[in-house]
């Protein structure tokens, strides 16, 4: 049973350190798609 | 990697989950990209200031006898480690061969190439042996030697990008890579491969583009403050030998290979990498190679998808700096920026092989005076032993946290001059750098997970 559980905090752990990029490329898309579309409006 | 390598002990009693490190460092890089939009609204790397340094000294490095002093020492050195390869005992530890190959040329030269410049250049033995090979050939035949063949511009760096992932798949794929047999008789194969590539093409042409490690090396001591330019040394700004970077074909790749077989040696470490390993070694095993054979070639794909990766991720952030607008090609950005790359190589390799380098160096003092392994004590110090205690867990992590955010603060800040020089508009130079700043946060980020693993 303890060896799911380590799997999980272990890939808990490894989303952490990516959640940087995420958040930063999610903000970059959404600013891009903003300033597309108010270039079109 | 060979004997202690990395993650000799674990960390304990972090004030803070090593996690969260990660989250500080994109921090630093987005206030530091912000600290540059405003502080920094002229190009200022582009001009290549330099001057020499005084009273003679740059003319006395840089001047004849020096060169062939330097250039005596590296064949030396050469010879030692063919002898010790094939003669000495074949315990990697214990033989100058595997020692010096791994730890104090391909690990410890770079620390001197960023601080003293392109010192690989004055002690290359293949340089220093075609060199003396082609005054000894004009001598004899007393006339002008033939004209090399014109190097073939597509060509580029890519002889050097490919000798390059040969060497870390020699280190990181070839089970017996660490031998010390294997160590002299690839470099021996090494050798012929450059004199041929000498002959052909003429030495500095081949030294400056083919060479693998002239150009791993040579790239480095780009970040130096020391130069060696018209025969004399002399200082200039740090940083300002990389936007000077002749853009040539096959760059990109030499660093993808750079940044992603580091990180593949570090992901080799990861639970990840132990879960998936034997399913793609199965496979192989499935099709009849040898256990060995099957893991070796696992590790092959593991190596080369994790520099394809390094590669795709680059060209995804070039991608997104030319959605922004400006007229380029994705190709001609992906030159102009290639040379931001480079101190986030330097941090991956100061990171990830601090403990190689730490430890194993230590090694290297008694190897010099028992070379072969076979019981001399030719200084005095074949007895000695390494101090590993030296230096705490949580010590190696903060130098290692601060040499990767140091490296990608420094490739923001290579990244954005070339931007303000490059683009018309500095509004718009600002707004491609975003891309760039997600590409600094990616590397950071891996790069601190694959520091984390070496404890997982």
């Amino acid at each position: 049973m303890s060896l799911p559980i380590a799997h999980a905090a272990h890939t808990l752990t490894t989303i952490a350190y990516f959640l940087p990029v995420v958040a930063f490329l999610a903000w970059l898309f959404v600013t891009q798609i903003r300033e597309r579309r108010r270039s079109r409006g | 990697m060979l004997l202690i390598g990395h993650g000799i002990s674990v960390r304990a009693d972090l004030p803070i989950p090593e996690w969260l490190f990660g989250w500080a460092a994109a921090m630093v890089l987005v206030v530091s990209f912000v600290a540059l939009a405003v502080l920094w609204p002229e190009p200022r790397l582009q001009r290549r200031t330099w001057r020499p340094l005084p009273g003679g000294i740059g003319r006395f490095f840089a001047s004849r006898p020096v060169e062939i002093v330097c250039g005596a020492i590296g064949v030396f050195l050469f010879g030692v480690v063919i002898y010790s390869g094939l003669r000495g005992v074949d315990v990697p530890e214990a033989n100058f061969a595997s020692m010096f190959v791994y730890v104090a040329f391909w690990v410890g030269l770079v620390p001197l190439s960023v601080l003293f410049g392109d010192v690989f250049r004055a002690f290359n033995p293949w340089r220093a042996i075609g060199r003396a090979a082609a005054w000894v050939a004009q001598r004899a035949s007393r006339s002008d030697l033939p004209a090399p063949l014109e190097y073939p511009e597509r060509l580029g760096r890519w002889p050097a990008a490919i000798g390059l992932f040969a060497f870390t798949a020699l280190e990181l794929v070839y089970a017996d890579g660490d031998k010390p047999e294997s160590v002299a008789i690839a470099a021996l194969a090494y050798s012929a491969l450059t004199f041929i590539g000498m002959a052909l093409y003429g030495v500095e042409r081949w030294i400056e583009r083919g060479e693998a490690f002239s150009v791993y090396f040579n790239l480095f001591s780009r970040l130096s403050p020391v130069e060696t330019r018209d025969g004399e040394v002399g200082l200039r700004r740090p940083l300002s030998g990389l936007p000077s970077l002749e853009l040539l074909p096959g760059t990109v790749a030499v660093l993808a290979v750079m940044i992603g077989t580091v990180t593949f040696d570090g992901a080799s470490e990861a639970p990840l990498w132990s879960g998936i390993s034997p399913d793609i070694a199965s496979f192989f095993r499935d099709v009849g190679l040898s256990p060995q054979r099957a893991f070796e070639l696992a590790f092959l794909v593991g190596l080369t998808g994790a520099v394809l990766f390094v590669g795709a991720f680059y060209r995804l952030g070039i991608l997104g700096a030319r959605s922004v607008g400006g007229g380029f090609s994705a190709s001609r950005l992906a030159n102009e920026f290639v040379h931001s790359l480079v101190p986030i190589a330097l941090a991956y390799v100061a990171a990830h092989y601090f403990t190689l380098l730490m430890f194993d160096g230590q090694r290297l003092f008694y190897v010099i005076s028992d070379p072969l392994g076979k019981g001399s004590d030719l200084f005095g110090t074949a007895g000695a032993q390494p101090d590993l205690g030296w230096i705490g867990a949580n010590a190696i992590w903060y130098w290692q946290v601060g040499f990767v955010v140091a490296g990608h603060v420094a490739a923001l800040i290579l990244a954005h001059d070339k931007a303000l020089a490059l683009y018309r508009d500095a509004r718009q130079a600002v707004r491609s750098q975003y891309w760039m700043l997600a590409i600094m946060v990616g590397f950071t980020s891996l790069a601190l997970w694959l520091l984390s693993q070496a404890n997982a």
